[in-house]
């Protein structure tokens, strides 16, 4: 087959290739073809562009919901790289300046949070977590005197029965530490190890899990969903 | 009622670019947008809503997984996403078409040969390149038509196609040919208009 110097032969097998009729032996050897052709392999993906809108002469169905909490279940169990790592692939900068971003919005949000006007005398640092579009979800409240933490979800993904928050301290090296699992709870005071707040935790995040928590014992197992840094309040203890 | 959302190809690009971040919530969103037209599609191959679901938690299983291999200067996100699920489609039609139910999926297939041309209100919902194909297809005889689309929507050989339509095999190959040319064209002019 003389394909080099064919043009409509290369336009006609390329097209056929993506309609599916290019079959068996023939397909194959187109593969092995385009393996080697950069230009053949354009000539297929714009025959692939072409046809492929014809995948939009189906009228749309919204599919059930259960479809999307499959794909979550699956990829909360089975992603081969956990959640986490990608703090760090040389995002961990672009974040911590979006947690310093976000540290007017976490101001802001003292005065809604605390209903008692004796807890700001107590409070140590705030963080505010939020999710991508720099929407805050929860606020985190150190007090550093007393060794306890208070989370307090101000809008969060809703969570079936069978789904937990998970909030984590994010150190510049190593793994990430569990600070503990809210289920239902719209607010939890927890204890305050001296490693969730230490000069080396470079963010909180906090990450979607089946109930119970993480059945990854080295971070999430599942994906994360909001982040922010501690903020030192001035001042304070 | 459900409309399509008719997604803004950029605004699907950023989403894929967020879930290959592991950005869960731009992730979500591109399923949302996307979903009903990838889960149409696999219903349409499919036949049958139980795999037409399988196919579509694989593929946004797949998505997830391989969206920073997508090269956005190399194919539109939809296309990108239309060939994850055709391609799962297939294999899965291919493993079912060996069980005992082999006359659901065939009638399905014929009955979705009708509607390859559209209804205007259809047309709204479509991208450009979806109307500029439907407009080229339309100008194909009706028979040569559907020899396509009966190739495209139901992984059928030269062969399968002749057989469903009592037809000569080379009469099949002939006009799978020529209309194929014929979009070429077709689709070359009105994109150079």
């Amino acid at each position: 087959m003389k394909l080099k110097d064919n043009e409509p032969l290369r336009e006609r097998l390329a097209a056929e290739y993506v309609l599916g009729t290019l079959r068996g032996r023939a397909r194959r050897r187109f593969e092995g073809l385009m393996h080697d052709d950069a230009a053949l392999r354009r000539t297929t993906r714009e025959w692939n562009e072409r046809l492929g809108a014809m995948a939009e002469f189906v009228p749309p169905v919204v599919p059930d919901k259960r479809v999307w909490r499959a794909i979550e279940n699956r990829l909360g169990v089975h992603a081969p790289a956990p959640a986490w790592q990608f703090w760090r692939h040389g995002a961990l900068a672009l974040w911590r300046t979006l947690g310093v971003a976000s540290s007017a919005m976490a101001a802001l949000l003292l005065v809604s949070v605390l209903r008692q006007p004796g807890d700001t005398a107590r409070m140590s640092d705030i963080a505010s977590l939020t999710d991508e579009q720099a929407r805050p979800a929860l606020v985190v409240t150190a007090d550093r005197t007393r060794g306890l933490m208070t989370v307090k979800v101000v809008s969060a993904v809703p969570l079936t029965a069978q789904q937990a928050l998970q909030l984590w301290a994010v150190p510049r090296a190593g793994k990430p530490r569990s600070l503990g699992v809210l289920g239902a709870n719209r607010a939890l005071t927890l204890p305050l190890p001296a490693d969730a707040i230490g000069a080396d935790v470079a963010l909180l995040a906090v990450s979607l899990e089946p109930k119970g928590g993480s059945t990854n014992p080295d971070g999430p197992s599942g994906p994360i969903l909001y982040k922010g840094a501690w903020i030192r309040l001035l001042g304070s203890g | 009622m459900t409309s399509a959302t008719q997604s803004d190809p950029a605004q699907l690009r950023a989403w894929l670019h967020g879930a290959a971040h592991r950005d869960r919530m731009a992730f979500r969103s591109l399923y949302d947008a996307s979903s009903p037209r990838l889960y149409g599609l696999a219903l349409r191959i499919l036949g049958r809503r139980e795999l037409a679901e399988e196919v579509v938690q694989e593929s946004f299983v797949a998505i997830w997984h391989h969206a920073g291999e997508y090269e956005s200067a190399l194919s539109a996100p939809m296309t990108w996403m239309t060939t994850i699920v055709r391609n799962r489609a297939f294999d899965l039609l291919r493993r079912t078409r060996n069980d005992a139910d082999t006359d659901t999926i065939d009638h399905a297939a014929l009955e979705s040969l009708a509607d390859v041309s559209m209804s205007p209100p259809d047309r709204l919902q479509m991208s450009s390149e979806a109307q500029a194909l439907a407009d080229c297809m339309g100008t194909l005889e009706e028979k040569h038509r559907e020899v396509v689309g009966m190739a495209f929507f139901h992984d059928l050989s030269h062969s399968d196609v002749a057989q469903k339509l009592a037809l000569p095999l080379g009469t099949v190959k002939t006009w799978i040919r020529r209309s194929l040319a014929r979009l070429h064209t077709c689709l070359g002019e009105r994109g150079a208009a």
